[in-house]
């Protein structure tokens, strides 16, 4: 037992303390006033506070992008900094793969490839990146407070001062977690921010979290990926909207959701002011949705169809709307919205009644996947919110319904009751380049041994999936016994790809009688009523017209 | 509901060459010549084995309007980007050769034919000019109808309508705007040579073509309308194209000698003072234009509501 007295020999535990504080002496000549560091001097700076197998954060997710910083760490003294330990929750950009080929990184812990996917594997494969795990976004934020927090963080905001309190607004997404996961273990916090102003519109991050802030040349880039220009819905999307709507949606009354990206969700968004008002479901379902402020769902917030929508980030364009529906939005006393994807990713992963999303390809179990032989594509955060959360408690009708209709139940929890989330697919049966979706063999077993991978990299495991959607129906497997029925279902709804012709005529009109699936036929929805002609925006400047002109969309989508 | 009807309230964007030129005319009125089933195809597509159509991408036909004869020219975007070739260029030419025929002898038959019921040409365009795959064809093509509207004039009014998604670029650009009036939504685009093209030749400082905002503000309807190279400026569906044919087409064709922007002593002076104001200018960008025009806020004036722009824009006079 050690001993109590004044000249204690006890090792300290403050190592990490003060190694941050010689790492910031060392940085001190290169700051302005206060916290604030010239963009010249950014390289500089990285070099004075990281050091060889740091783990070191770059901020940015599948929006912004602390690219600046990016940058900047490419440029740094290669051979004293090197073999960093990256974690971060997305690689969207050249430069975040550069620092490998550079050989200023090594190791890699992150949730989503994006754009960069192919190159995460022929890095892996080369060798010249060392891949610790492909996460799901909480799964990646947990870590950053258990075994992988960084040492040194580089982030991105819109505003700051000069005592580095920072303005991260519309597009908070990651930052809060990052700074708190860093900052409250010693390490240290760059921020680079498009603009240093004497009074911010609101603190999002307070300044003593935060050790430099630099104005970047150029503002940081924020790529809109959830706008949809809904002039490229096609029929079949709508026929596929349609059958979600009268067959889960109206079917189970959902009212809480997330709607993964693309033209199938968005077809869904933009019928419920239309079709969703003709089988009067106004006010049954789409009520409580965590979504990113969608273009699309502008018809139905202007219809009065949702209470509330938190963001895991901004939209680029949807800043002046957002702000000005505060009913629905979560919006600061500021009077801009705040968007918190570690919040937004629980309430997806625990509160949420169904996800619905899309995939490339469907195995004939049901597991799904969108990684390719050769991409890393990673996660993000569909995983979360494509499967059951097992520690959920709280009951709604459609989750209860949802479990009700399991009939494997009673094999594990004998006669107690339980809800189950609905986790849908909406595909049509063949995808993208006229690919089949339904498939024997993901790719994905193909890339786990191409990149070494401990599994293949499943989003959604078939034992989660409880429904899919495509041009032939609804297949609704939570209502199959065992896996043979459950690859029955799969079978019926799966079309003319390889999968979908083994289906047995015989076989499939069992299923049709037992309710497991729904053609449109069953369902009442008749497929010549599936045109465009169904949405209320048919394209981005209707969407303008309909937020009274406060939607701003980017220029890639303006076509007047 | 019949077919036509259902058009009415379609977009004319997202609308195809055929069912443009069926909704543009009276119910049950339209009658097309050298139609798919004739199947009159390209000879050069094939010889280089490429993928024809049956109607080589153009729709020909006549229709009425009232009592208005409309021959109409329609032309399909989703076909080689509506490139004028051999066969479709003849359609197009025989087309208004036969508006203009027909016009003669009904005159000669009938001298106290009121001006309503005298035939108009209808053309709607959606290409980019001259089809490369049968270059020298559709060049000459393009120089018969432009022949043949030197022809027309003061017979047979023409009047062009540009929405589609293709837009009406090179030759047909030229082409369009030798017809009498233009009637444009504000998704149409109008210019001759197209925004890749000029960022190749010029870069990308000069254009950028990537920036579709830019290209829209600087060839597309609302700006066409405020520099008077478009009349008439009218929402996206086929009825509001229609609405604005039929209004113009029972007028007699000396107003329609009013509406053109070419092929006068006048409108020469009028080309040369504009291109004298562009040098003073020198505008870099289109809302510098729009704001000469005598527009405060021009930058508002792209995402603003139809009615309301059409309410309150000033155009440029020269």
């Amino acid at each position: 037992m050690a001993q109590m007295s004044n000249d204690d020999t006890r090792k300290k535990r403050n190592q990490r303390a003060a190694d941050t504080a010689a790492r910031l002496e060392a940085a001190a000549p290169l700051f302005g006033a206060g916290k604030e560091v010239s963009s010249d001097n950014t390289v500089a700076l990285l070099e004075a506070v990281i050091r060889a197998g740091d783990i070191v954060n770059i901020e940015g997710n599948n929006q912004k992008q602390a690219d600046f910083l990016a940058e900047s760490l490419n440029k740094v003294d290669r051979s004293k900094i090197h073999d960093l330990h990256m974690v971060q929750s997305a690689v969207p950009l050249a430069s975040h793969l550069d620092l490998f080929e550079n050989g200023i990184a090594k190791k890699l812990d992150f949730a989503f490839g994006g754009p960069q996917a192919g190159r995460v594997a022929k890095f892996i494969s080369e060798g010249k990146l060392q891949l610790g795990a492909i996460h799901t976004y909480l799964e990646l934020f947990g870590r950053y407070f258990l075994d992988l927090t960084p040492r040194v963080s580089l982030i991105c905001a819109f505003k700051a001062d000069r005592k580095g309190n920072l303005y991260t607004g519309f597009n908070t997404e990651d930052t809060p977690t990052i700074v708190e996961a860093t900052k409250f273990r010693q390490g240290i916090v760059i921020a680079q921010v498009n603009e240093i102003v004497d009074e911010l519109p609101r603190v999002d991050i307070p300044g003593d979290w935060i050790d430099a802030v630099i104005q970047s040349p150029k503002p940081f880039f924020v790529e809109p990926l959830f706008t949809r220009d809904p002039g490229l819905i096609t029929d079949n999307q709508i026929l596929l909207a349609m059958l979600c709507l009268k067959g889960i949606y109206a079917e189970y009354g959902v009212t809480s959701m997330n709607h993964g990206i693309g033209f199938l969700t968005s077809a869904i968004e933009l019928l419920l002011p239309t079709y969703g008002e003709e089988l009067g479901l106004k006010g049954k379902i789409c009520t409580h949705m965590i979504l990113n402020p969608h273009p699309t769902m502008i018809p139905a917030i202007e219809t009065d169809w949702v209470d509330t929508i938190h963001c895991f980030g901004g939209e680029l364009g949807m800043e002046d709307y957002v702000a000005s529906r505060p009913d629905v939005f979560f919006i600061g006393p500021d009077g801009t919205l705040r968007s918190n994807r570690a919040f937004a990713q629980t309430a997806g992963h625990y509160a949420l009644d169904m996800f619905i999303g899309g995939t490339l390809q469907i195995d004939k179990y049901g597991n799904s996947s969108t990684a390719t032989a050769s991409r890393v594509a990673g996660f993000g955060g569909a995983p979360n919110m494509g499967c059951d959360a097992k520690g959920r408690r709280h009951s709604t009708g459609a989750w209860l319904q949802c479990g009700q209709e399991l009939p494997s139940l009673d094999q594990q929890l004998g006669t107690m009751p339980r809800g189950k989330r609905l986790v849908v697919q909406g595909v049509e049966t063949f995808g993208e380049g006229r690919q089949p979706v339904f498939v024997d063999k993901l790719d994905a077993w193909k890339l786990a041994e191409n990149a070494n991978l401990d599994l293949p990299p499943v989003m959604i495991y078939g034992d989660d999936l409880t429904h899919i959607v495509t041009e032939e129906g609804v297949a609704y497997l939570n209502r199959c016994p065992d896996l043979d029925s459950r690859m029955a279902a799969i079978r019926a709804v799966a079309g003319y790809t390889d999968i979908g012709l083994q289906a047995k005529p015989e076989e499939t009109k069992r299923l049709r009688e037992a309710n497991i699936v729904k053609t449109p036929d069953d369902l009442g929805v008749d497929p010549s009523r599936a045109t465009r002609a169904m949405l209320a925006a048919k394209s981005v400047k209707d969407l303008v017209t309909w937020s009274n002109g406060l939607y701003n969309p980017p220029s890639r989508f303006r076509n007047w | 509901m019949s077919k036509w009807n259902d058009l009415q309230e379609h977009s004319f964007l997202e609308s195809n060459a055929r069912d443009r030129a069926l909704g543009i005319v009276d119910d049950g009125t339209f009658t097309e010549l050298a139609g798919p089933f004739d199947r009159l195809s390209s000879p050069h597509l094939e010889l280089l084995g490429d993928a024809v159509a049956f109607d080589d991408g153009l729709v020909s036909g006549v229709g009425r309007i009232g009592k208005t004869p409309v021959f109409v020219v329609s032309q399909e975007g989703r076909f080689i980007g509506g490139s004028i070739g051999e066969v479709g260029g003849a359609k197009m030419a025989n087309t208004i050769k036969l508006a203009i025929d027909f016009h003669d002898k009904l005159v000669a038959d009938y001298p106290d034919l009121s001006e309503e019921e005298k035939p108009v040409l209808v053309i709607s365009f959606e290409t980019g000019g001259v089809r490369l795959h049968e270059s020298n064809a559709g060049l000459l093509a393009h120089a018969e109808v432009m022949d043949l509207f030197q022809k027309a004039r003061g017979k047979v009014p023409v009047i062009s309508l540009i929405g589609s998604k293709v837009g009406c670029f090179g030759g047909m650009g030229f082409v369009a705007a030798a017809t009498d009036v233009i009637i444009m939504s504000e998704f149409g685009r109008l210019g001759l040579t197209g925004p890749e093209v000029i960022e190749q030749e010029m870069g990308k400082e000069e254009f950028d073509s990537s920036d579709r905002a830019l290209v829209f503000r600087t060839t597309g309807g609302r700006h066409k309308y405020i520099i008077g190279d478009a009349n008439f400026l009218v929402a996206d569906t086929i009825a509001a194209f229609r609405e604005k044919v039929a209004e113009l087409a029972p007028l007699p064709v000396a107003a329609f000698e009013e509406m053109r922007r070419v092929g006068s002593p006048e409108t020469v002076e009028r080309q040369v003072r504009g291109v004298a104001l562009a040098a003073e200018m020198h505008p870099q960008d289109a809302r510098d234009v729009w704001a000469k025009a005598g527009n405060d806020d021009p930058a508002s004036l792209t995402d603003m509501p139809l009615a309301a722009f059409l309410g309150q824009v000033k155009r440029l006079s020269v």
